[in-house]
């Protein structure tokens, strides 16, 4: 597997450990690229900082609280809204983003004064909010402000509130990752154990790694619902200050994002013995494993079959209808860290595409060693890459889409590479049955939208035919299929409705089964 | 080992690197644990013999076994002409393997990270 060297980093030798080709029969004992490291001087990276990852990518998707950032306000405002990590509390947590606005003469005099008041004036202004996480960023780090005893001086003159600290500044690591490593230890070692939930069923799962973009959450809920599963915290999209608290009584851990939070699964397993269960629950194939697995923990397989046979007769029709249409596009798969993995081998076995590239802004060599392991062989795999190995690699690929974040999306927009955004979605949720549908709904609509030709011509000099319409999707993607699949009668394009949430939460459900005395 | 089990021990390990995530744990103390829990509890099902299922951390492991092995049922149909002794030593070199290529050989400088 060898390393692969990009013209426009010459000049950067030590960016060359940071990407590799795929070759035929090689294992990953021959070559992985570095990663977590510290970006090298001179290369335009596309990562966040540790604050930035603490805050903005694990600690905002808790609902339930003001995330109250003790820093500039650049900082708030520049990790505010960019994710849609919904909630069904009204959106509180994104509608909202606080800060103390530091400024130069609290650098100078101190902020902890700034910092009590901005709390007291937080909570009044809320409330109905009784939960707080602070963060630290570089400039409060920087003059040792003193977060925590502030923290708890407010927490004895307001017994009523709760208040987590997050000591992750920007310069706390080499990513967001850093970031994503110190908020996972910080919550198990404040939180977790602090209060006993309420176990109301014989099954009880933490649902770990699950930041409920654009719904993600409520589609799971659904399925653990439909189980009779207690889901006792979502970690921690949607998820709720207190039932966060309470992850030391679960039965088992299911963790989808391992990049971001497999340390505190770890460090469940270590502390209470409760194991971890890595899923996938992207794709049809493999959310059905995903979803078996969970049942025949609890005994309870049988509940699990019943909904992958439902959902699969419901939208494999559409799934394939896509993936007749999508078959041997090029895909670069530059997602920030767990994506990479989690789509890399279903989106070629469900969608038909080939994945021509992965990278990962901020993941650590263990997310390269399962997306290299899932793509197929010949893909470019890089590291923290910059601007320009995106746009070579691009030039050198020739992908039909990539799945990426906003910056490089648009990027790739000025080549006239489509692109869909990997970390935030287009018309999510993308997970369950119907989700991963959209997602290939969005993707073809992104390969074969009729914008890309007419983006071809310069109405300023280029004849405009005026008597001919253009292209449309279906005389693109249909061209070269062949009757049966265009006239199949079982195939279909995506039924579902705009919004696929709302009705989920009028649902009702069985109810959970009894808990037995001596498993409670 | 001759070619033919060399062979067949690398499309089992190819299957695993594709499908699952198991294998691949933080450290190398979790990886070691992870390859030796799921992969016994494989063997012994593909052998049918009994499996332990004790503690939540048995369970855990025999869930992805289960799956492990029916997918290997279902897409090797060479399993099915081996006997005991057979799948054993087919199983023990999938472990060797499984040992090099994540633990023993893996170059992610993390896996010795005293702390997760
Ligand atoms: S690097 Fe520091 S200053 Fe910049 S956003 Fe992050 S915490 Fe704020």
């Amino acid at each position: 597997m060898p390393y692969h060297e990009f013209e426009c980093s010459k000049c950067i030798p030590e960016r060359k450990k940071h990407a590799v080709i795929k070759g035929p029969g090689e294992d990953l004992t021959s070559a992985l690229p570095l990663g977590y490291l510290n970006t090298i001087p001179g290369s335009i990276s596309e990562r966040g900082c540790a604050y930035c990852g603490a805050k903005h990518v694990i600690g905002t998707p808790m609902k339930d609280v003001i995330h109250l950032s003790h820093g500039p306000i650049g900082c708030t405002y520049d990790t505010w809204q960019t994710k849609r990590y919904i909630s069904d509390n009204d959106n509180f947590q994104i509608k909202n983003t606080f800060a103390t606005d530091m400024k130069e003469k609290h650098v100078i005099f101190g902020a902890e004064k700034l910092l009590k008041q901005t709390i007291i004036e937080a909570f009044k202004a809320f409330p109905k909010i009784k939960r707080m996480s602070i963060y630290q960023t570089c400039a409060s780090a920087l003059i040792g402000d003193d977060i925590n005893a502030i923290a708890e001086e407010v927490m004895e003159e307001m017994p009523e509130v709760d208040i987590f600290v997050c000591n992750s500044p920007g310069f706390g690591g080499p990513s967001q990752s850093g970031g994503h490593h110190k908020i996972n230890i910080a919550w198990i070692n404040q939180k977790v154990g602090t209060i006993e939930p309420e176990i109301i069923s014989p099954y009880v799962i933490n649902y770990v790694g699950e930041y409920n973009i654009q719904g993600d959450q409520h589609v799971m809920m659904d399925f653990f619902n439909r189980m009779g599963i207690q889901v006792l915290s979502t970690f921690t999209g949607n998820g709720s200050y207190d039932s966060l608290r309470g992850m030391h009584r679960a039965h088992l851990n299911v963790l989808e994002c391992a990049r971001s939070a497999e340390y505190i699964c770890n460090e469940l397993k270590k502390r209470y013995g409760i194991p971890r269960l890595d899923i996938d629950a992207f794709g049809f194939g493999t959310l059905a494993e995903a979803l078996r697995k969970i049942g025949m923990f609890f005994g309870i397989e049988d509940r699990a079959q019943a909904i992958i046979d439902e959902e699969t007769a419901r939208w494999k029709p559409e799934l394939d209808w896509y993936k007749e249409r999508l078959r041997g596009k090029k895909v670069c798969l530059w997602p920030g860290g767990s994506k990479l993995w989690h789509w890399a081998h279903v989106i070629h076995d469900e969608f038909g595409v080939d994945v021509v590239s992965v990278y990962t802004k901020f993941g650590h060599q263990g997310d390269m060693e399962k997306g290299i392991s899932r793509c197929e062989e010949g893909a470019l795999a890089i590291d923290d890459p910059n601007e320009l190995e995106g746009l070579e690699a691009m030039d050198m690929l020739k992908p039909d889409i990539i799945f990426t974040g906003k910056r490089p999306g648009e990027v790739a927009k000025k080549v006239r590479v489509p692109y869909l955004n990997a970390h935030a979605y287009h018309n999510g949720p993308w997970k369950g049955w119907e989700g991963w549908v959209r997602f290939a709904r969005d993707i073809y609509n992104g390969i074969y939208s009729p914008i890309h030709q007419l983006a071809l011509l310069d109405i300023s000099k280029d004849d405009i035919p005026t008597d001919k319409g253009f292209m449309t999707q279906r005389m693109l993607s249909d061209k070269d299929l062949s009757e049966e699949i265009t006239s199949s009668t079982v195939l279909r394009q995506y039924t579902g409705k705009y919004d696929c949430l709302s009705e989920l939460s009028k649902k009702t459900y069985p109810g959970f089964d009894p808990v037995l005395a001596d498993a409670a | 080992m001759d070619d033919l089990m060399k062979d067949r021990i690398e499309q089992l390990v190819d299957y695993i690197m594709k499908k699952c995530l198991w294998q691949f744990h933080s450290r190398a103390w979790d990886r070691k644990d992870q390859n030796e829990g799921v992969l016994t509890k494989t063997m012994q099902l593909l052998c049918a013999e009994p499996v332990e299922l004790e503690t939540p951390a048995d369970r855990c492991f025999w869930v992805d076994a289960v799956c492990l092995a029916e997918a290997y049922k279902k897409r090797y149909a060479w399993l099915a002409a081996m006997n005991k002794e057979e799948i054993k030593l087919l199983m023990q070199g999938l472990h060797e393997r499984m040992d090099h290529l994540t633990i023993t050989g893996s170059l992610n400088l993390e896996l010795t990270d005293r702390h997760y």
